[in-house]
């Protein structure tokens, strides 16, 4: 082995051990920093995403157009090109709308936010955020949509920041089922063979003999999310050899989160 | 050191690329991989401290966007996929010689089995801290999936590094054999 590769090696393993002796205010300080390095790339990757999205679902529409009429492909394609784009104008309209909405009727204080881009991790299920410190957001803060619970934020840095999503088994919820006095905790499946996997509501006594279709709340035990948002609706329930457990879908698709608010405080 | 840095680009480029690349429905949710392949390829390519540096970068980058810090826990430390990635780059360098006589199908094998060992090494040091362990089908998918995709993505990958290589006028690529016939095609 070379002298000039004996002192690489060196450097390399004091780095090494100084990186692995780092804490967890530091991991997330060096995070936050790389995350606030990389955001106009992440923003910037987002928004051709959804440009692309957008393109290729008006590509179809013209497809279906023309097996239905193939004389009039030419009228109907500026037609429809028109019709799309004022289709997304109403969607963005009827989302903000609703959005609005829902933020003014909220008993708490509520930053809304965008949905940057998605984990690309395997053992792990976050996503990012376009909102971040200078908009009042810090680390443990629950994340919801209208529709019910969508996680909490991990690492936040100025403007951008990482939300835990409840599917992802670190995600622990404690929560009551609608109509009776069973409480859980809720997690995440750490394999999810989909992108909308179903959560797990734990501990539950054997005697809870839950529905499918019962509503699952946050209980507000723990402090990090209030009581009375909604987690999921009840799939399925099996006895197990101490206690009982039921399948939960979300309630909210994971898989096409757009907007999302976070809980920065009551009103 | 002029391909050194364009690996150094490559591997930030594909990790935020990696980010907008979906996981796979049809393949139980695995994700595709392009980071390990090009740190692969470096190890193969550029002098052992060099080599040492592209792993760096590739772990601390891959740690800076997925390790995990739950209130006061961090789940899997900082820095063990700069570890990871420096042993199995390690490995592939010094099987270099075999590259350079052209077998470099066993390099394109090798990258897939280690993309899959870097995230076997992960699941087990995640189920070690959650306390539980299992392997069912899923978990197998997740892990050798991403392999099986990188195994494909290699030759185009090395194909493309090598060409690049050649171009920048690495100081250490091999010139006489192997690899070339297949990059001059």
């Amino acid at each position: 082995m070379s002298r000039s590769s004996i002192v690489a090696l060196v450097l390399f393993a004091v780095a090494l051990l100084a990186l692995l002796s780092i804490g967890p205010q530091a991991t997330r300080k060096i995070q936050a920093t790389f995350f606030q390095t990389i955001a106009p790339f992440l923003k910037t990757g987002s928004g051709l995403e959804r440009q692309i999205t957008s393109v290729r679902s008006g590509l179809k529409s013209l497809e279906e157009l023309e097996r239905e009429n193939s004389a009039l492909r030419v009228e109907n394609r500026s037609l429809k090109a028109t019709n799309e784009a004022l289709r997304d104008v109403e969607h963005e309209v009827n989302r903000l709308r609703h959005a609005l909405n829902y933020r003014e009727r909220s008993l708490f204080r509520l930053v809304p936010a965008e949905v940057v881009s998605r984990d690309s991790s395997t053992w792990w299920r976050t996503v990012t955020i376009n909102r971040g410190e200078e908009d009042g957001l810090a680390p443990e803060m629950p994340v919801l949509t209208d529709e019910g619970l969508v996680g909490r934020t991990t690492t936040v840095s100025a403007n951008i920041a990482v939300v835990l999503l409840v599917s992802d088994e670190n995600c622990r919820v404690a929560a009551s089922v609608e109509g009776t006095r069973e409480q859980g905790i809720v997690t995440g499946e750490r394999v999810a063979a989909s992108v909308s996997p179903l959560l797990d509501l734990n501990f539950l006594s054997k005697q809870a003999q839950l529905k499918p279709g019962q509503k699952v709340y946050t209980s507000g035990v723990g402090g990090v999310f209030p009581s009375g948002l909604f987690v999921g609706a009840v799939r399925s329930f099996q006895v197990r050899g101490l206690d009982a457990q039921a399948k939960l879908v979300p309630a909210v698709d994971l898989a096409k989160l757009e907007d999302v608010f976070v809980v920065i405080g009551r009103k | 050191m002029v391909f050194f840095l364009i690996l150094v680009g490559l591997v930030f480029v594909g990790q935020i690329a990696e980010i907008f690349i979906p996981p796979l429905d049809w393949m139980f949710n695995a994700h595709i991989y392009i980071v390990p392949v090009i740190v692969f390829y470096g190890a193969m390519t550029l002098p052992f401290p060099l080599m040492l540096c592209l792993a760096f970068v590739a772990g601390f980058l891959w740690d800076a966007m997925t390790v995990q810090v739950l209130g006061a826990n961090v789940e899997i430390s900082f820095g063990w996929s700069i570890l990871l990635y420096a042993v199995l780059a390690a490995i592939m360098h010094g099987l270099k010689p075999l590259f350079d006589r052209g077998r470099w199908e066993v390099h394109c094998v090798l990258s897939g089995v280690c993309t899959s060992l870097i995230l076997l090494a992960q699941y087990l040091m995640i189920s070690f801290r959650r306390g539980s362990i299992f392997f069912d089908r899923e978990v197998w998918w997740q892990i050798g999936g991403p392999g099986l995709l990188a195994m494909l993505m290699a030759p185009l990958v090395f194909w493309s590094l090598h060409w690049l290589s050649r171009l920048t006028s690495n100081p250490y690529h091999q010139e006489e054999e192997g690899f070339d016939e297949f990059a001059s095609r």
